[in-house]
């Protein structure tokens, strides 16, 4: 039975990702703005240059035969190629998808080990400073602009401190003769972007975790569990955080799913090489296949991230029947 | 459970701060490395398609032209060693250098130069080259040293053709179609500079130790770019990068105090402009008071310049009047008489007598038929600058009873409206060259609904532009671009705001050896040659 509920599911994820997809591509094109013309605003251009830009990208053809030219070759494989970079959107991205992922998923996992298990501390001490400040703490630092908070931990750290570069992966043209050296580099170049970062989103997770454990304290079977006896620690292991969990799985799984999307702020204050600045650069430049293919890697990961946290409800919630 | 999680999250903070104590790496011995920052990636190392002026700026360096300029911006040979040119002007003979060798080895040939030539016109690739080029109408090599170039008339650009010349052996591999799509990952030259690598950023260029002119000081160039250019300047403060360009207006004041560096302002050629729709027909959707010369001229009155330029652009930029830029040979200053700069009561003067007043005391004109004069500005939301520059405009008109009303957009949506011919003025940039041809072509009347935004149509403008094209004694070429410049400017369909300079730095502390080019309010990067690249040098050790 379970089984067949999967692959249910994973069936609808697949439709989703494909109506997704279907709905982004004329998206795109309602756009004002036409790729080629941003190309000819330039005194050095001629209009031959520009027709035989036209022929190559396969924007002189009628617009179902570009559609379905587009869905044909995604089936197998081939994403395009890049107006902007004139490359194929899949090295184009695949350049980028690491420093995304590693720097994005890094600071996630920090944000949600770190705002958990200070929710949890400020649900079980409600009332105490230790909750004020952590409510005080997590909502000013959620409604910070990244980009302010970056630039002021760039002028503290960087700056004055010199403990850590301004910007930049690795520190350019340099050679590094062991791997190690290199991977020290990296993560030195990592530190500043992944705790900018970290503290923007450690709020989201703090605030929820301590205001869905607060709800769940106050439920009967908690005054139960304690009047049976047991330990502070053993009933919010075993009663109150599998009930409070529940959402955050939602949240966490939203978020996961989302690293791939990058985020342009960070990356823009750190000259960050990763999908959040691309994709905006693609925007900008009405670079289709680029945006497809970023679009189609951030709807594949969420989606597949949704399926998860779905198929993991019906594992930890008895209740969930679906 | 608890204690535990604490122990790793400490164990993983001593490990950071351990890494952090690494300290600033430096380069290895004895290499001089040269880093400079800048706020563009390069978009592709093709020649035939990257639009970028990084790109340019690149290719400079790593490929070489017949004929490059040099610092005083004459043309000096490059792989042509000397060249002469028949009676008629039809017939141009270069003799290429002798044992010129490719970066990977190969010698260089005049097939080289017929090959890269032939590519850009037969297959209209070269995205920035291409202009140089038109009236080309046969290449011949007689041998291997010289090329016999022929045209349809004297052209007199031919000189000033900075086209990078590419490997036959390499790109001559390559089936047409896929010209455009090469990615060229290794560029291969003849330029003082070999291509060493590229990463998402950075691109690191080695010095070419067999390069027939001056070999380089530095051995690595490296281009840096940054996505924000306050994080660019604090690293050129801390060491992290030895140079900087298109820095902006706002780090102007810290740089300057910074006795290690070198901070100028320097002009390159382009300008920043409103462009007024002069469509004339009934699809236009441009708002038609402004085809009256009268009003736009008015407006022009009416703006501040010279506020524009100190408050918005940190006072780096000289007031915008014709279309090429002061200090250029081809320049024409407008007379006293035609010079049109901040006189408010004047643009209130001719709106009157052209009769426009205000008859219903709402602040705004109005024509005979009771016809507002209200007109949309736009400007593109990206370019923070040129939307403050719409802002103040707008304020400037409104004092004399001409309202505006401001849209931002992005660029796409602004070129849909351009080529719609629905605007009414927008807010944008030009970038030049030293060939006066480039930026005149774009008012002419072949360009409409290519370059030419504005529907500008002028037959003894069109005229001028032929003529010149082919006028090689150079107070000839001048006097017909003098003329073209009056038209335009008479005639209005751009008011030219300001030539805005490029902020541009380089670590004085620790390198010598460059310097202004041109040496009157020039710049050290991007003006045109490879001078600075190739005679800058760590200071002498004392």
């Amino acid at each position: 039975m379970k089984s067949k509920r999967i692959f249910i599911k994973i069936i609808y994820a697949v439709i989703t990702i494909f109506a997704v997809l279907v709905f982004n591509y004329f998206l795109f094109r309602v756009l004002p703005g036409d790729p080629l013309a941003v190309l000819a605003r330039n005194p050095k251009a001629s209009p031959e240059m520009l027709e035989a830009t036209r022929r190559l990208f396969g924007l002189d053809q009628p617009w179902y035969v570009q559609f379905f030219q587009y869905f044909k070759n995604m089936l197998t494989g081939d994403l395009g190629t890049s107006y902007y970079f004139r490359q194929p959107v899949a090295s184009v991205i695949g350049s980028r998808i690491m420093p995304t992922v590693i720097m994005v998923g890094l600071a996630e996992v920090v944000a949600i080990i770190l705002g958990i298990a200070m929710g949890v501390v400020a649900a079980w001490k409600r009332g105490t400073k230790l909750d004020l400040g952590t409510l005080g703490f997590s909502l000013i630092t959620y409604s910070m602009p990244t980009f302010w908070l970056g630039m002021v931990l760039v002028v503290i750290f960087s700056i004055n401190l010199h403990l850590f570069p301004t910007s930049g992966i690795l520190t350019p043209g340099m050679t590094y003769p062991t791997i190690a050296a290199m991977l020290a580099d990296y993560i030195r170049h990592l530190i500043m972007p992944m705790f900018t970062l970290s503290i923007v989103l450690f709020g989201e997770y703090a605030l929820t975790m301590r205001n869905t454990l607060i709800d769940v304290l106050s439920e009967d079977y908690i005054t139960t569990a304690k009047a049976k006896g047991f330990s502070n620690g053993y009933v919010l292991r075993k009663h109150a955080m599998p009930n409070a969990m529940l959402p955050m799985v939602t949240i966490i799984a939203m978020n996961l799913g989302l690293v791939v999307a990058g985020t342009i702020q960070v990356e823009t204050v750190f000259s960050w090489p990763g999908l959040g600045s691309l994709m905006y650069e693609a925007l900008k430049a009405r670079d289709y296949p680029l945006l497809q293919g970023v679009f189609l890697l951030v709807t594949v990961s969420v989606v597949i991230a949704n399926l998860i946290a779905d198929i993991t409800y019906s594992y930890i919630d008895p209740r969930v029947k679906d | 459970m608890k204690g535990k999680f604490w122990k790793v999250t400490l164990v993983l903070l001593l490990c950071a701060s351990l890494v952090s104590c690494g300290g600033a790496p430096s380069s290895s011995e004895g290499i001089h490395s040269f880093r400079i920052g800048n706020t563009q990636d390069i978009d592709t190392l093709n020649p035939l398609t990257s639009e970028l002026t990084i790109g340019f700026e690149i290719f400079l360096l790593i490929y070489d032209p017949l004929v490059r300029y040099d610092e005083n911006y004459e043309p000096v040979g490059c792989l042509a060693e000397s060249w002469d040119v028949s009676e008629d002007g039809l017939t141009w003979t270069f003799n290429l250098r002798e044992g010129v060798l490719w970066h990977d080895g190969e010698p260089f040939t005049s097939e080289d130069v017929k090959f890269t030539y032939d590519t850009m016109i037969e297959h209209e690739q070269g995205f920035m080259y291409n202009t140089y080029l038109a009236g080309i109408t046969d290449i011949e090599c007689p041998d291997e040293k010289t090329v016999v170039i022929t045209t349809d008339a004297p052209k007199a650009n031919m000189l000033m053709n900075t086209t990078p010349i590419l490997p036959k052996h390499i790109w001559g591999e390559i089936a047409p179609e896929e010209l455009g799509l090469y990615t060229n990952e290794s560029p291969v030259g003849t330029g003082p500079f070999k291509f060493d690598s590229r990463s998402p950023g950075v691109i690191k260029l080695v010095k070419n130790d067999s390069y027939f002119g001056t070999v380089p000081a530095i051995d690595e160039c490296i281009f840096i770019s940054y996505a924000n250019t306050d994080t660019m300047a604090q690293a050129l403060s801390l060491g992290e990068i030895d140079a900087a360009f298109n820095l902006s207006a706002a780090q102007k004041s810290q740089l300057e105090k910074n006795p290690n560096i070198s901070f100028i302002s320097g002009q390159i050629p382009g300008f920043t402009q409103i462009s007024i729709n002069l469509w004339d027909d009934p699809a236009s959707g441009g708002n038609p008071l402004l085809r009256d010369k009268a009003i736009r001229h008015a407006i022009e009155y009416s703006i501040n310049k010279t506020k524009i330029i100190d408050m918005i652009y940190g006072g780096e930029g000289e007031e915008g009047t014709t279309l090429l830029n002061p200090g250029q040979y081809y320049h024409y200053e407008p007379t006293a008489d035609e010079l049109r700069s901040y006189n408010p009561a004047k643009a209130e003067a001719l709106l009157d007598a052209a009769g426009y007043l205000d008859t219903d005391g709402d602040g705004i004109r109005e024509d005979a038929n009771g016809n507002k004069l209200e007109f949309r500005l736009i400007t593109i939301a990206d370019n923070t600058d040129e939307v403050k520059v719409g802002q103040m405009i707008a304020s400037d008109c409104k004092a004399v009873g001409i309202g505006i009303k401001i849209e931002t957009m992005d660029d796409g949506a602004l070129t849909d409206e351009i080529y719609a011919g629905t605007y009414d003025m927008f807010i944008w940039g030009w970038g030049g060259d030293l060939d006066p041809s480039v930026m005149l072509e774009i008012l002419t009347t072949d360009q409409i609904g290519n370059l030419n935004e504005t529907y500008f149509s002028n037959e003894r403008y069109d005229e001028l532009y032929q003529e010149q094209l082919s006028m090689i004694d150079e107070e000839e070429r001048r006097e017909a671009v003098f003329e073209m410049q009056k038209i335009a400017y008479e005639e209005a369909p751009y008011i030219i705001l300001v030539y805005d300079n490029n902020l541009q730095a380089i670590r004085s502390d620790r390198w010598e050896g460059f310097k202004l080019i041109p040496q009157d309010n020039g710049l050290y990067f991007m003006n045109l040659t490879f001078d600075n690249y190739v005679n800058v040098r760590p200071v002498a050790a004392k």
